[in-house]
């Protein structure tokens, strides 16, 4: 033998070896497990798998008690976060108490050039502070002095209203008092200076003119909302009425007694299809009786009647408005200063309408002063037929005024005002006026 | 027209007024901010009817109430626009 075979002969042999020592003992597939074995290592292995489920079901209980838990966390969780939220809102929020009160009003003093003076005149000195209290959500009194400076240097007051308001509803609210004259827009709404748009009332439309003043009674008024953009208010009113005037007008201002036994009555309807325009008409009618006085005749009595149309157009720096009135008063005796007797009136026709327009200007450039100034323009007429005094005031008026909003309550405004008298005897006047106003 | 007969009237009227409805709240609710958007629009649109829309700033909450509520009756805006507006005021005026 060969060194070479004697080598390759013994690697053969430990690789034999060495491979039978490597085999397992007891191979499966060597030797096959008996019966009871099998039966054994099943028994084993269910105990295992009994365990296991044991093991998975404590785990899953687990589990579903700590969602639970975790729920019941976020829940409380998010009711501190709305509590402590409704706290912080709250907190941000002053609270109301049930009575509160609002001083307000309005103030005006100015400047007059009349060329039939030819003069000069500061006046037009004017107070009227306004009270507001309200109870809740049920009651508000409200009323307004007008405290003025007459030019002989007295000062005069007057209870301009003074009434309660009763909110029955969202849509109806009780008035009762001394109330302004719901008829038109201007008397009611527009005239404080610091709202109206020019110096004065239009003509016709003050004291001894065709508008009425104030009333003393109850009124029944609100807004009820038509649809989405659309509004109709309505106010229905009675008072104790109307009273001659010594130049045989009517006087409508809110007298605290009835003198006849007989309530005026009437109102306003107005319609808002869309919230800048509004489309009226007013109605009232009340009994006079004439003044008592020497002479042949006996005061007899007669009604007076006010109807009228108005219309408003306020939208983005547009201000329009249009208002007319007519007072009618019927064939009255009645004590007349003239002739010093009482004496047969005959009817009476006093009608008053203006129309306005004013337009805030736009900045213009880098000048945004203009952004404050406001040219205005109205024309209106006061026509009177049967009384001689009151004839004597009928005239065509124009206005032409520049306001400067210093606030969109504050306004110093400059304007001209031109009178044409009907009656040829009457000299027409031209006016420049001066006036500062103040809402608060 | 007999005084009475208008009287009745007017009472008739007011109490078929008086079926209940949405009372005021302002007094005590916080405003959501749909009511505030709605009062910001009426804000605009309501006060331009007769005169210059004022500053929120000018009048604190309690002032506000009572002023909406006088130009409520003056100018005849529904109630519930008038709250929707006290919202906004309130809203525009609350301390952040």
């Amino acid at each position: 033998m060969t060194h070479k075979r004697k080598l390759f002969s013994a690697v053969c042999l430990i690789v034999f070896v060495a491979a039978m020592a490597a085999l397992p003992t007891h191979s499966a597939w060597s030797q096959e497990p008996t019966n009871k074995q099998l039966l054994e290592r099943i028994e084993a292995l269910e105990a295992e798998l009994r365990q296991l489920r044991d093991l998975l079901l404590a785990n899953k209980e687990t589990a579903e008690q700590a969602k639970e838990r975790a729920e019941a966390a976020e829940t409380k969780a998010l009711e501190a976060t709305k509590t402590a939220q409704a706290v912080k809102s709250k907190s941000s929020y002053p609270s109301i108490p049930d009575t509160i009160w609002h001083l307000a009003g309005y103030a005006t003093a100015g400047a007059e050039f009349r060329t039939k003076a030819d003069e000069w005149e500061f006046g037009g000195l004017q107070f009227n502070p306004g009270f507001h209290f309200q109870y809740k959500d049920l009651v508000i009194f409200e009323a307004e002095l007008e405290i003025e400076v007459e030019e002989d240097g007295e000062t005069e007051f007057e209870l301009e209203y003074s009434h309660f308001d009763i909110l029955l509803h969202d849509y109806a609210t009780l008035v009762v008092g001394k109330y302004l004259s719901p008829v038109g827009q201007f008397q009611e709404r527009l005239h404080p200076s610091w709202i109206n748009k020019l110096s004065n009332a239009p003509a016709g439309f003050h004291h001894d003119g065709a508008q009425p003043a104030s009333e003393v009674g109850v009124q029944l008024r609100g807004g009820v909302p038509i649809g989405e953009r659309s509004t109709l208010t309505y106010v229905f009113a009675i008072g104790n009425g109307p009273r001659m005037g010594h130049e045989g007008n009517p006087e409508f201002e809110g007298f605290g007694g009835d003198d006849n036994k007989n309530k005026a009555f009437g109102g306003r309807i107005a319609i808002l299809p869309v919230p800048y325009l509004e489309i009226g008409g007013s109605f009232w009618k009340g009994k006079l009786e004439g003044i008592e006085g020497p002479g042949d005749l006996l005061p007899t009595s007669a009604f007076a009647k006010v109807w009228g149309v108005d219309a408003a157009f306020t939208r983005n720096a547009f201000d329009m408005r249009f208002e007319y009135l007519k007072n009618t008063r019927g064939p009255i005796n009645s004590f007349d200063e003239d002739h010093g007797e009482v004496e047969m009136l005959e009817k009476l026709s006093l009608e008053a309408w203006y129309a306005q327009i004013a337009y805030r200007l736009p900045q213009l450039g880098n000048a945004s002063f203009t952004e404050k100034l406001e040219p205005v323009f109205r024309y209106g007429e006061f026509r009177v037929e049967g009384s001689h005094h009151l004839e004597e005031q009928a005239h065509r008026r124009y206005n032409i005024g520049l306001n400067y909003w210093m606030a969109p309550s504050a306004v110093a405004r400059v304007g001209l005002e031109i009178r044409r008298f009907f009656e040829e005897e009457i000299a027409n006047e031209t006016l420049i006026q001066l006036q500062v106003a103040y809402g608060f | 027209m007999k005084a009475s007969t208008i009287f009745t009237v007017i009472a008739l009227v007011g109490l078929v007024g008086l079926v209940p409805t949405a009372s005021y709240s302002a007094h005590d609710d916080v405003p959501d901010p749909a009511q505030i958007a709605r009062g910001a629009k009426a804000w605009a649109e309501q006060c331009g009817r007769c005169h210059n829309i004022r500053s929120p700033s000018e009048l604190t909450d309690e002032e506000w109430l009572v002023s909406t509520t006088h130009m409520r009756v003056r100018g005849n805006i529904p109630g519930n626009v008038i709250r929707d507006i006290q919202a906004f005021l309130r809203s525009s005026n609350k301390k952040e």
